[in-house]
């Protein structure tokens, strides 16, 4: 044993020591309490203000209750309504599209933003910079600015008219296209956090990995795929979960783009609870739209969630 | 020592509550103070919506009472026309309505006063004369709750066509009140050869679409069956069972067709109508009448604009759309209960009644037959004096989805998204 490993180890049994408490009696009574008396504040807060209200939300979407007066139960009448109405199986084809759009393209785009501008590069900070500019930005405001570049006598069409195109395309009117223009905005706006995410964990990639990889004959591929991709998992887990559930609530671009139209063309669930509890007075079928979304929300994630589980803890 | 400070720590203990017992009591003392002397605020707010900068009939009125009763602050909340329904439905729905607001008769839209009053949500007003005082001619339940006055009226409108006679003449389009559909519709050609369109049509705008074939079904549904509401409430008929729904649809989607409407239309705000009107590039758009007054004042007096009814199809009588459904109701959780009722009244006095048709260019409730109606009015008076008028129908049916179904149905007939039998099975289903 050298000088210096003596030492280091004197240190560590120092340290050891002083983390050993007092006896452990009084150990297992700090921990006891501690428990229950330092999380009760906060979890109440979140039983009141969260888990309470929603439970009396998804009370009602078990009445007919109109926002105001007395109600009935009407058992699961509003749930019925929402699977035989042509117009809100619309609604939640569409939700899907759109989150699932906005989970594939945002992670896509954001991951070689990423990978672009992870080192290197010498404008990366200009560059990080101006990518994530946009996440800090009201999305109401972002999708009145898009309004105008895709109206008829917008910025897109007269952009496509100056280099040779006679585009006469009504991109929101168009049934085929309004959803596509919305999960342009929603993609556009959310890269750049999408983008930091994986920064965050393509720093913790040791670069010396990747050298043995590049020596040991591996291609950018084969280094992704073997090397990056498997240490950046808590990140791609994150990302993704985060992405998949701000897809499924879409609703302030949806609002300010097509405010659900042309024709209810674009409308999502998230607009359809908004429309059934506060323009139609129909606040049961509104909660019932809620819950529904709610349930899909939590659905998807916890698959998301097991698909993107670290499997290296996997068998211990 | 000790003794003293367990003193002091016992003082202590009963000092720091009675101090907060006596600070609290003198602050509900004070508070009881100043209700205890029976004066309720005078200051309310008074929300309305506004698709035009320059309109201010609203707040004429305001400034009007204000200075008839000296101490009362009226605050003024201006919100966009595009969104104000579903905006004061949310408010007034979650407890936090402005003390007065606009709103619509009957139960028929978003923001009826039917679907708030039945929530308990309004001031009812008992007062005989008031309910006197409601416009001659129209159903009078559109306006009642239990009986009871819940939304005041401020003027009478005809929902038609404000249009540019002068500017459509110099491009060699006429359209009087006695043109047909097809007398237009040939007409729309010549107009877009010459960069124009006859109308302007706000297709993203369910309200937009929704009051254009409105203005259609008061020839082709309302015209020849008055009480067509009554049988559809009472099961006789349905709207996919009337010729007359269809006609109407199918007329807005001719005039589409036909590029009647300016191009983009179909995905067009309010914005379009009135830049549209303002710079020259449509001659007419569907609209209350007195949209008419807020874009000539907004024009400094250089255009000049004309009220017609809507072109009914051929073989069919032009009936014109002619309806009080603009109201101003109370809040009921307001402060100032009387002082909310004493405003909303203020809209039935002749000083209140002539401020509001005056700066909104509409006519005044109740005029008299031979009253002297406005120079935009000179195209429909004819019109209204052979009382070929018809009431604007939703104000009598049950909810807001029948006429949210009718405007976005329309968008979908135009954009091919939908027939108009399927919008009208839609409107159907809405009813309930």
């Amino acid at each position: 044993m050298t000088a210096l490993e003596g030492q280091t180890t004197a240190v560590a049994d120092a340290v050891d020591t002083a983390k050993k408490p007092a006896g452990p009696q009084a150990s297992s009574r700090l921990i006891a309490y501690g428990h229950w008396w330092w999380a009760l504040p906060a979890l109440v807060l979140m039983g009141t203000t969260i888990y309470l209200s929603t439970a009396a939300g998804a009370f009602y979407a078990f009445t007919d209750w109109t926002g105001a007066g007395p109600f009935n139960f009407v058992g699961l009448a509003n749930f019925t309504r929402i699977f035989q109405t042509p117009e809100l199986l619309g609604s939640l084809t569409n939700t899907l599209i759109l989150a699932f759009g906005f989970l594939v393209f945002t992670n896509v785009i954001g991951l070689l933003f990423a990978l672009a501008l992870n080192r290197t590069l010498k404008t990366r900070y200009l560059l990080r910079t101006l990518i994530f500019m946009p996440v800090v930005l009201s999305p109401i405001a972002v999708s009145f600015i898009w309004k105008f570049i895709f109206s008829f006598d917008g910025a897109l069409n007269q952009f496509l008219r100056s280099i040779g195109i006679d585009s006469q395309t009504d991109w929101l009117a168009s049934p085929k296209l309004a959803l596509g223009c919305i999960l342009v905005v929603m993609v556009w706006q959310n890269i750049g956090f999408v983008m930091v995410t994986y920064l965050a964990g393509l720093a913790t990639v040791p670069p010396e990995l990747e050298e043995a990889a590049a020596l040991d004959g591996a291609g950018n591929w084969r280094r992704f795929r073997s090397v990056t991709l498997p240490l950046i998992q808590p990140s791609l887990a994150i990302a993704t979960t985060l992405t998949l559930i701000q897809g499924l609530r879409v609703f302030d671009q949806v609002l300010a783009l097509t405010g659900g139209g042309p024709s209810g063309a674009t409308e999502t669930l998230a607009t359809q609870v908004y429309k059934e509890t506060f323009t139609y007075n129909a606040f049961g079928a509104g909660a019932a739209m809620a819950l529904l979304l709610s349930v899909l929300i939590l659905g998807f994630s916890i698959v998301q969630q097991y698909a993107t589980r670290d499997r290296s803890q996997i068998g211990g | 020592m000790t003794n003293h400070n367990r003193a002091r720590r016992r003082l202590a203990t009963v000092a720091i509550p009675m101090a907060a017992g006596l600070l609290l009591a003198a602050c509900g003392g004070d508070s009881g103070g100043s209700s205890n002397n029976g004066q309720e605020p005078q200051t309310i707010s008074f929300a309305f919506g506004s698709a035009n900068p320059n309109e201010h009939y609203f707040q004429d009125a305001a400034k009007g009472y204000e200075k008839a009763h000296p101490g009362v602050k009226i605050n003024i909340q201006k919100l966009p026309a595009e969104s104000y329904a579903t905006a004061i439905a949310t408010r007034v729905q979650g407890g936090n309505a402005p003390d007065v607001f606009q709103a619509e008769s009957g139960s028929g839209q978003t923001d009826a006063v039917g679907n708030f009053a039945k929530g308990g949500l309004l001031i009812q007003i008992s007062d005989p004369a008031v309910r006197a005082a409601l416009p001659k001619g129209e159903d009078p339940s559109q306006f009642l709750y239990n009986d009871k006055v819940v939304g005041i009226p401020i003027a009478t409108a005809v929902n038609g066509i404000v249009f540019n006679d002068e500017l459509a003449k110099q491009n060699g389009v006429n359209v009087t009140a006695t043109s047909t559909l097809d007398d237009v519709i040939n007409q729309c050609a010549a107009a877009k050869a010459k960069g124009k369109a006859i109308f302007g049509l706000a297709g993203a705008i369910p309200a937009n679409t929704g009051i254009a074939t409105m203005e259609f079904a008061a020839s082709t549904v309302y015209g020849p069956t008055p009480d067509w509401d009554a049988q559809r409430k009472a099961g006789k008929v349905t709207f996919a069972g009337t010729p007359g729904w269809t006609a109407a649809l199918e007329s807005l989607k001719r005039l589409n067709d036909s590029k009647c409407f300016q191009p983009g239309a179909v995905g067009a705000g309010f914005d379009a109508l009135t830049n549209g009107a303002g710079q020259g590039k449509i001659f007419g758009f569907f609209a209350p009448s007195g949209a008419a007054k807020s874009i000539m004042d907004g024009a400094g007096g250089h255009v000049k604009l004309v009220v017609l009814p809507m072109p009914a199809p051929a073989g069919t009588k032009t009936y014109a759309s002619v309806s009080s459904d603009i109201v101003v109701a109370g809040s009921a959780k307001t402060k100032s209960p009387k002082l909310v009722e004493d405003f909303m009244k203020y809209f039935q006095t002749p000083e209140g009644t002539k401020i509001v048709a005056d700066a909104q260019g509409t006519i005044p409730v109740n005029a008299a037959e031979n009253a002297t109606l406005l120079p935009q009015y000179a195209t429909v008076e004819q019109t209204i004096k052979n009382k070929d008028v018809r009431g604007f129908g939703t104000v009598n049916w049950p909810n807001g989805k029948v006429y949210d179904a009718l405007g976005s149905g329309a968008t979908g007939v135009l954009t091919g998204q939908k027939t108009p039998e399927e919008v009208l099975k839609q409107m159907d289903a809405a009813w309930g």
